[in-house]
């Protein structure tokens, strides 16, 4: 074919692909030795063809290298003839031809190098962004953090002017921050209306546009003339923005971010391509000033929070500080009165120590006050008063009030009479705590007691005895051995001689009331048969009974009680008595005794068991307002009772004495017209024989 | 019914009377009287009687003194003694009894029964 030009042949081919391949490709034979290298494989060894062939290719490897040993494809380190270090890849075919090997190097040297310059660079970008980080993060306070960053952003930037512009909630906003060069006009503080960054600029970097303006001049920069107007005055002329996006948490609006401001790089001096790198800090930054913007807010809000508890806590502390002044003006006031009062009042600890005691305490005990505060009853005492007195302390710490007379020789070398009362301190569950110790000094009672005691004394025996001449003289007038009287003169010796007999009741019920409440009978307990009490009550007052033709009748099963049997016997008698009197004729005065639980009051924690007696009347009954007053003395429900009855006013003023100087308990229960009840209590026997055997 | 010597000591005329008049109408014994305690034991050693009644409360030597001269001697050691007192009570009825006294009778009382009184303290029969 005339012009056709002959095909190159395959070796052509080879010879060409061998010559320009940027490979390197050498040919070794069995023992490693280079026997062919290509232009390539020349340029990467560093030396001639020449200088190469013949060389065994171990001798390159930066360390010993074994050719034989080697894999099929990897990474090796060698060096060229001139001594630079080369990182190449390759690939070993063994065997490609008989007797040779065929091996591929790339460089790969640069490659490697270009990836640790990006590494690097990346490195010294997160070491620059976390030192930033570190620097907004250190303060917790707005303004800081916003200058902080402003201040680094330009630094790091080399930017002409760094701005933070606040938006606010209507659209306006406000330039709030500003780092800017001294050659260059600062414009902190300029606001802008709603117009100049309208809702769908706003919406946009909601979303996180960032704008990088290379040249603000530019029409793909599309800006409108009247920006470019502003930037010339300013005399900017690149720009990059960011978004400050908040995370906005709310309970009423869904969660989201929410457009705080932007943050603003201005190039002034020239235009400026803003890299990706710059891009990026810049919007990493905003998010960090974000996140502080947040907990800023928080620390607000936790501040709010501080601020209005510390307000309560000083308003409480200044609370209490008053009621703190009010109680120690109390305690003041109470001490006052303590050491003012004529008494003596102390306060012992359960462990016997004393805890208070008012002035009045240490003047009488001639001690001082570290001599009383804090030391033993015992130690305060001494040994011989101490076993005195403990057995009311155990009283009191048993949680019972106790009250207890003494004659102690005080400070002031007298003898005083003391009357002491220890009221047991109850706290919870009716624990004792302490008791309070009051002690008033009883002399001048005491002596008057003595005095009435002995004017009593006196009277009662100087009436005693003419009674007894004039009883006597109207006894032996009655009886007719020294004369006949005229019946009117019988009358009146009658009258005159019951009027006797009731004088001499009365002076006798007189002294009786008068030594049972002085405390100087002493009651002569035993075992008594309720029966033979009643019995023996009955029998005393059977001739007045049939002379008023009353039936006395006795009831009840035979308990035994613990009492004195004259004392009983005379409270049944008096009982009977005032029955008797008031009771219509024909009926029956009824005396019983029974065996009911009667609440002791004044007791808590002991239950004895008590025998209850009554004597039941028909007579005119008592009003319900003066049951209680007919046991005090010369109280009678009608005045006249004791002109027509006899009385004397004072009985049952002395049945309670004897029957509350046994434990018991007296009272009255009565219906008028219909007739009342008296009752009265005494401990049964049963109780206090296991007592004594104990 | 057995006549019987009382020998009163007591310094109230009133008491005297009635009393030896009382005694008289009701038993018919004899009553000699002693206006002090010297006088009682005076009487007490000459005369002898069946019983003393001895009243506690007398100027100079009271009741209880002239007691323990009756009994300190032994003319009249054996001579039942009562007592009359206006202040006796059971307690100090007891101590009366310890000092030597057989019973204690109480004033006021009632002169034409104190004859039976004293009969049945000393189980005389009447």
């Amino acid at each position: 074919m005339a012009g056709a030009k002959k095909s190159p042949t395959k070796k052509l081919f080879y010879e060409a692909v061998f010559k320009h391949s940027l490979e390197a490709i050498a040919i070794l034979n069995r023992q490693g030795l280079i026997v062919e290298v290509n232009p390539a494989a020349v340029r990467l060894f560093g030396a001639s063809k020449k200088k190469l062939v013949g060389k065994a290719i171990d001798n390159f490897g930066q360390t010993s290298l074994d050719w034989r040993q080697l894999p099929e494809q990897g990474e090796i380190q060698f060096q060229q003839f001139k001594g630079e270090i080369k990182a190449v890849e390759y690939s070993l075919v063994r065997d490609f031809l008989p007797q040779y090997n065929l091996l591929i190097l790339r460089d790969i040297s640069e490659v490697r190098l270009n990836a640790l310059a990006q590494l690097k660079l990346h490195h010294q970008r997160v070491e620059l962004f976390s030192e930033v980080t570190l620097k907004i993060r250190q303060s917790l306070q707005l303004s800081e953090i916003l200058q902080t960053a402003v201040a680094e952003v330009q630094r790091i930037l080399q930017a002409d002017r760094v701005l933070i512009y606040q938006v606010f909630a209507n659209g306006t906003g406000m330039l709030i921050e500003e780092a800017v060069l001294p050659e260059y006009k600062p414009i902190l503080g300029m606001k802008f209306p709603e117009e100049v960054f309208p809702e769908e600029y706003r919406q946009l970097y909601t979303r996180g546009r960032v704008r990088a303006i290379a040249d603000v001049r530019a029409a793909d920069a599309g800006l409108a003339e009247c920006l470019i107007e502003f930037m010339d005055e300013w005399m900017v002329k690149a720009k990059l923005v960011v978004p400050i996006l908040q995370n906005f948490k709310s309970t009423t609006e869904p969660e989201g971010d929410r457009l705080w401001g932007l943050l603003i790089a201005h190039q002034c001096q020239a235009t400026r391509q803003w890299t990706d790198f710059e891009q990026e800090l810049m919007q990493q930054l905003a998010d960090q000033i974000g996140i502080a913007l947040s907990q800023g807010e928080l620390l607000e809000n936790l501040e709010g929070l501080v601020a209005e508890r510390t307000a309560e806590l000083r308003q409480e502390i200044s609370e209490r500080a008053k009621a703190e002044a009010a109680l120690r003006r109390s305690e003041e006031q109470l001490r006052l009165i303590a050491n003012g009062l004529p008494v003596l009042i102390a306060y012992v600890d359960r462990q016997q120590h004393y805890r208070f005691n008012n002035r009045a305490y240490q003047t009488w005990l001639g001690l001082s006050p570290p001599e009383i505060y804090d030391r033993h009853l015992l130690q305060v005492h001494g040994a011989a008063e101490y076993q005195q007195i403990c057995q009311y302390v155990a009283t009191a710490l048993r949680g019972e009030t106790v009250t207890y007379e003494r004659d102690l020789l005080l400070q002031d070398g007298c003898v005083h009479s003391l009357s002491i009362t220890y009221i047991p301190h109850l706290q919870e569950q009716d624990k004792v705590q302490g008791f309070f110790a009051l002690t008033s000094d009883i002399s001048d009672r005491k002596a008057i007691e003595r005095m009435k005691d002995e004017f009593i004394s006196v009277v009662s025996h100087e009436l005693r005895t003419p009674l007894t001449s004039i009883h006597s003289s109207l006894k032996i007038l009655a009886t007719g051995k020294l004369g006949s009287l005229s019946t009117q003169g019988e009358r009146m010796l009658k009258i005159a001689d019951e009027q006797t007999e009731r004088l001499v009741h009365l002076v006798n019920n007189v002294l009786d009331l008068q030594r049972i409440q002085s405390g100087k009978i002493t009651m002569n307990k035993q075992a008594c048969h309720a029966q033979e009490l009643m019995l023996e009550a009955v029998q005393a007052m059977k001739t007045l009974a049939q002379e008023q033709d009353i039936q006395l009748s006795v009831r009840g099963s035979d308990f035994m009680v613990w009492a004195d049997r004259d004392y009983i016997v005379q409270t049944l008698t008096n009982l009977v008595s005032n029955a008797i009197k008031f009771s219509p004729s024909n009926s029956t005065v009824v005396l019983s005794a029974a065996n009911e639980p009667q609440p002791k009051p004044h007791l808590k924690q002991q239950s004895t068991s008590y025998i209850t007696f009554a004597v039941r009347d028909r007579g005119q009954g008592i009003p319900q307002d003066e049951l209680e007053t007919i046991f005090e003395r010369f109280q009678q429900v009608d005045s006249s009772d004791s002109r027509k009855k006899g009385g004397t006013g004072l009985g049952l003023a002395i049945c309670r004495q004897i029957i509350e100087g046994h434990g018991g308990r007296i009272w009255a229960e009565s219906c008028l017209e219909q007739g009342s009840t008296f009752y009265f209590t005494l401990p049964e026997l049963i109780q206090l024989e296991s007592d004594r055997h104990d | 019914m057995t006549e019987k010597n009382i020998l009163l000591i007591d310094d109230e005329e009133t008491i005297q009377e009635v009393v030896q008049v009382g005694i008289g109408i009701e038993a018919g014994w004899q009553v000699a009287i002693a206006s002090s305690g010297w006088e009682g034991i005076n009487l007490a050693q000459n005369q002898q009687p069946d019983a003393i009644l001895l009243d506690v409360m007398m100027p100079d030597m009271d009741g209880i003194d002239t007691l323990s001269q009756l009994k300190n001697n032994d003319k009249t050691s054996t001579i039942p003694v009562i007592f009359l007192t206006a202040k006796a009570q059971a307690e100090e009825k007891n101590q009366f009894q310890s000092l030597g006294v057989v019973d204690v009778i109480t004033k006021p009382f009632n002169s034409m029964t104190l004859a039976s009184k004293i009969a049945k303290i000393l189980d005389w029969e009447m």
